[in-house]
């Protein structure tokens, strides 16, 4: 029997809707927060109303150990997660393998490898939406020059104040490379050696004693509303929301964003994988991929979904100029290697610790 | 009416030829760039690559070991077995070309030289990938031959059309392409070459960016050279980087010599050499293929200690001249970028160390070091100037890289020559150093238009008798050779002959001028300043009288070839 969880905030209209509820479940996991609420809107809450499902929601942190510890316990069925995770856990075996192009429908007469990003078609998942690791600071904390360019992360003469950052080497390595000058383009190629690996680490010392480490996603947005911090971290989508829809004094340095691919994949154990399958169909169609971006600006990994997106429907604001890959923004950016970082996980974990130890 | 014509039917032609061409030779040398760069990825030589094999470390061990020595042995067997000509081909065959206005090596040799350049590359051996892409751009330019368009010199423009698009194409840099081809391989600046070779490399522009969207390839951020003493310097590190330039071409070709002489196969001679990469590699990464992750280190303070740059310079020298030696198929240039920049780091290293001066930072002494090692290698001061423009579109940058290019050129052309190619060129006996004139009058042989029809004569002849067999007018002299065919001397007509029986070896003379079958134009006209007779004697190396040179023909063939100079050189469509 499939445990249905459904959190307290969750309540549908759809919910009347008559369903074998208890055969047709589908457990979805996702990041909670900002992000978690626009996908409640924008996909969770018309796929109830459409197919007479109520996906109950888990939440997940990113780690792959949940993914191997808690997945067959709770059911999980479909899980939104970063692509480079996805590789990862595909290799495990811990996502199940499919066609995604034959999953996805087509729209606008163009076939979905047509319609999609380039490579967003993998094994185990389909990509998504894209959305940027960026640093953002408290406007507070500097009241005359801003920062603008990564390389003020690290300058804590200039701009002084607390960083926060996830306890990862995630982002902060590619920060650290652009900081030092090396171009956008050569940033993998260079972590790929130890030297660079051994420069990234010497820049990320002349702000070792100013690092607050945060454990949750949401934690990023908290610590520059709080004054706790005066940079942080975080992803662009959570904190848009951030300061659009609550109005905290937080922007965004656009310059060194890191422009990474979020995928739809299926647990391997699912029980229920045709309408998983049906889930990912709906929740990647231009309609849902537009309204997400309207709530949060997280690029549509498809053409056809691009078209469609207009202003947010509390602020106004027009949604595409905020979403990562929006054309006018300045400053450097790259693109996640998503192989590369599956891949080298070990590796960056094993130094960054041993950084984090003083050596 | 027809004049016009006939200019307007060479435009049309030279350009239809320059896009073609460009086009052609961009995209070849995008294919064999990507060639490369698959190849490395997929035998492990890209540190990227390599990282995400760090948890199989005996796989990244292997692919170190083996893939140079398996490129190596390849490429040997290419060599050995598929071209006639057996060696890897490069840009001195493009040169002697199109100075001599003679055709390329055989297309099939070229063919195999330049797969032969991608799999050594491609598998790691320490050579460059530009050499191979100019004698692939002149490959695919001189198939223009074919056209038959009946325009003059179209040969060396078609190859030279080639040159700028590779060029133009493989650093994003279409001025570099345009003043290479000119400055390196036609060596002059006609207008007639000069449109199509623009056009040409304005394609290959086209292509590498609007087309495929190719990165710049070095990008550098500098903000200026602060202080007007640090151009002192720059002059300082362009006469070191001379010397630095001077060692590695030494090497390069003392390692050729050596391993001519070594009792190795010819086929296996590249797989010794890749065996010497993939063992120095296991404790020097950065030593293997390309290097471009070094190259970019080399601009960041701290990313090499100074003993590390001390041991990294000689080692790129030694393999770089041990692969090229031994037969891997590639370029000088490329490793030399590496070199120089490594060079230039440790300059700043050591001017920083003891904080004598204040100084910009690393970046501009490197790229100075960089350009100023290369520039003597490929002799083309310009060229490379302007490739530091084009490479890193930075101007401070480029005006501090111009000190130290000309210093180095300057010293470099004193104590080693034009060009590690011009070098190589006259060690197979083509001379460019005194300009192509000299090199084209040096190939032609006075042997050539020798003429057999002269009057002749024994020793033991009556000397008037000799005289009166040649027809007065024509002939005023009688050259006089043994039953052996050996020459003797000349009788001349105007002689005194006092005793009118006298014999012909009575009273012959010794010839001013003798030529043998190797004289060649240049020094035979030479030898005849201050002759005053019509013809000298032909000899062979036993001093056998083969026939005589007219002074007329030589001094036609002269006239003809410096007039087809000043046409090649003058020419504006």
């Amino acid at each position: 029997m499939k445990k249905t969880l459904l959190l307290s905030s969750f309540v549908l209209a759809a919910c009347s809707a008559p369903a074998s509820f208890a055969e047709d479940s589908l457990v979805v996991v996702s990041w909670g927060g900002a992000y978690e609420d626009a996908q409640r809107t924008a996909i969770l809450e018309p796929y109830a109303g459409q197919s007479g499902i109520v996906p109950s929601i888990m939440r997940h942190s990113g780690s792959l150990n949940e993914l191997r510890d808690r997945a067959q316990a709770e059911s999980w069925d479909v899980i939104d997660m970063q692509r480079d995770h996805a590789i990862t856990a595909c290799e495990q075996g811990w996502l199940l393998e499919t066609d995604f192009r034959v999953v996805v429908s087509a729209y606008d007469g163009l076939q979905p490898e047509e319609d999609f990003v380039d490579g967003a078609f993998l094994d185990c998942s389909v990509v998504q939406n894209l959305y940027a690791t960026v640093v953002a600071y408290d406007d507070r904390a500097y009241p005359g020059v801003k920062p603008s360019r990564i390389n003020d992360f690290f300058d804590i003469e200039n701009f002084p104040g607390k960083r926060a950052l996830p306890k990862s080497p995630d982002a902060v390595l590619e920060w650290a490379l652009l900081a030092i000058g090396v171009p956008a383009i050569q940033v993998y190629d260079l972590l790929s050696t130890d030297r660079g690996l051994r420069l990234a680490f010497r820049k990320l010392d002349e702000i070792r004693d100013s690092i607050i480490w945060w454990t949750d996603v949401s934690d990023a947005e908290k610590l520059l509303q709080d004054g706790r911090a005066a940079m942080a971290s975080g992803f662009n989508g959570r904190f848009f929301s951030a300061s659009h829809d609550r109005g905290a004094p937080i922007s965004i340095v656009w310059d060194g964003r890191i422009i990474g691919y979020e995928v739809w994949a299926i647990y391997a154990k699912t029980d229920q994988e045709e309408l998983a399958k049906e889930f990912v169909d709906f929740a990647t169609s231009p309609a849902q991929l537009a309204r997400l971006a309207e709530i949060i600006p997280y690029g549509p990994a498809r053409n056809s979904a691009f078209l469609r997106i207009g202003k947010n429907s509390v602020s106004g604001t027009p949604m595409s100029d905020h979403l990562p890959n929006a054309p006018h923004h300045q400053g450097r950016a790259i693109f996640r290697d998503s192989e590369w970082y599956s891949k080298t996980a070990s590796l960056r974990l094993r130094r960054f610790e041993d950084w984090l130890e003083g050596n | 009416m027809t004049h016009e014509g006939s200019a307007l039917y060479r435009i049309l032609a030279l350009t239809a030829v320059a896009l073609l061409v460009g086009t052609v030779a961009s995209l070849a040398a995008i294919a064999f760039a990507d060639t490369v760069f698959w190849l490395n990825n997929a035998l492990l030589i890209s540190p990227r690559m390599r990282v995400q094999f760090g948890g199989s470390p005996y796989i990244v061990l292997a692919a170190t070991l083996l893939a140079p020595v398996v490129g190596g042995i390849i490429v040997g067997l290419l060599i050995q077995k598929f071209s006639a000509a057996k060696r890897p081909l490069g840009p001195p065959d493009v040169i002697y070309a199109s100075q001599m206005r003679l055709p390329l090596p055989d297309a099939r040799s070229g063919t195999v030289s330049t797969i032969a350049a991608a799999v050594s590359i491609g598998f790691g051996a320490s050579v460059g990938q530009y050499g191979p892409m100019v004698y692939l751009g002149s490959l695919i330019g001189s198939a223009a031959i074919k056209l038959k368009l009946q325009i003059p010199s179209i040969s060396a423009i078609a190859m030279a059309c080639g040159v700028a698009a590779a060029i133009s194409t493989a650093f994003n840099a279409p001025i570099a392409g345009l003043v290479f081809a000119h400055e390196v391989i036609l060596r002059h600046y006609s207008l007639r070459a000069f449109a199509p070779v623009t056009v040409a490399s304005a394609t290959g522009y086209v292509m590498a960016n609007v087309m495929f969207d190719r990165p710049p390839l070095f990008l550098v951020e500098f903000s200026g050279v602060e202080n007007g003493y640090e151009f002192l310097l720059f002059a300082l590190l362009g006469i070191v980087a001379a010397l630095i330039a001077k060692i590695y071409m030494s090497a390069i070709l003392r390692c050729s010599r050596l391993a001519a002489n070594l009792p190795i196969a010819a086929w296996l001679r590249p797989g010794a050499a890749g065996l010497a990469v993939g063992v120095t590699a296991l404790w020097l990464p950065d030593v293997i293929g390309i290097g471009k992750e070094a190259l970019r280190f080399a601009t960041i303070e701290g990313a090499f200690t100074p003993a590390e740059l001390a041991l990294l310079v000689p080692a790129k020298i030694v393999l770089t001249a041990v692969c090229l030696g031994f037969g891997f198929a590639g370029g000088a240039f490329s490793p030399s970028l590496l070199i120089g920049i490594l060079s230039g780091a440790l300059f700043w290293n050591l001017l920083d160390g003891f904080q004598l001066f204040e100084n910009s930072g690393i970046a501009v002494y490197a790229v100075c070091g960089m350009m100023a090692v290369t520039s003597p290698v490929i002799g083309a001061p310009l060229t490379t100037i302007l490739i530091v423009f084009e490479l890193t579109r930075n101007y401070d940058l480029t005006v501090g890289a111009m000190v130290a290019v000309v210093f180095s050129n300057l010293v470099a052309y004193r104590i080693f020559g034009r060009s590690l190619f011009d070098v190589q060129l006259a060690a197979r006996g083509i001379d460019l150093s005194e300009g192509r004139d000299h090199a084209r009058l040096a190939a032609i042989r006075v042997a050539d238009f020798a003429t057999s029809e002269f009057p002749s004569a024994l020793p033991h002849e009556c000397a008037n008798a000799a005289l009166d067999r040649c027809s007065p007018g024509k002939w005023n002299e009688v050259y006089v050779a043994d039953s052996n065919g050996k020459f003797r001397g000349i009788v001349y007509r105007n002689q005194q002959i006092v005793n009118s029986d006298a014999l012909v070896s009575e009273i012959m003379q010794p010839a001013d001028v003798v030529f043998r079958e190797d004289t060649d134009v240049r020094q035979a006209m030479e030898k005849f300043v201050g002759f005053v007779g019509i013809a000298a004697p032909l000899l062979s190396s036993d001093d056998r009288l083969i026939g005589i040179v007219t002074e007329a023909d030589v001094i036609r063939a002269y006239l003809d070839t410096v007039e087809e100079l000043r046409d090649e050189e003058n020419a504006s469509a």
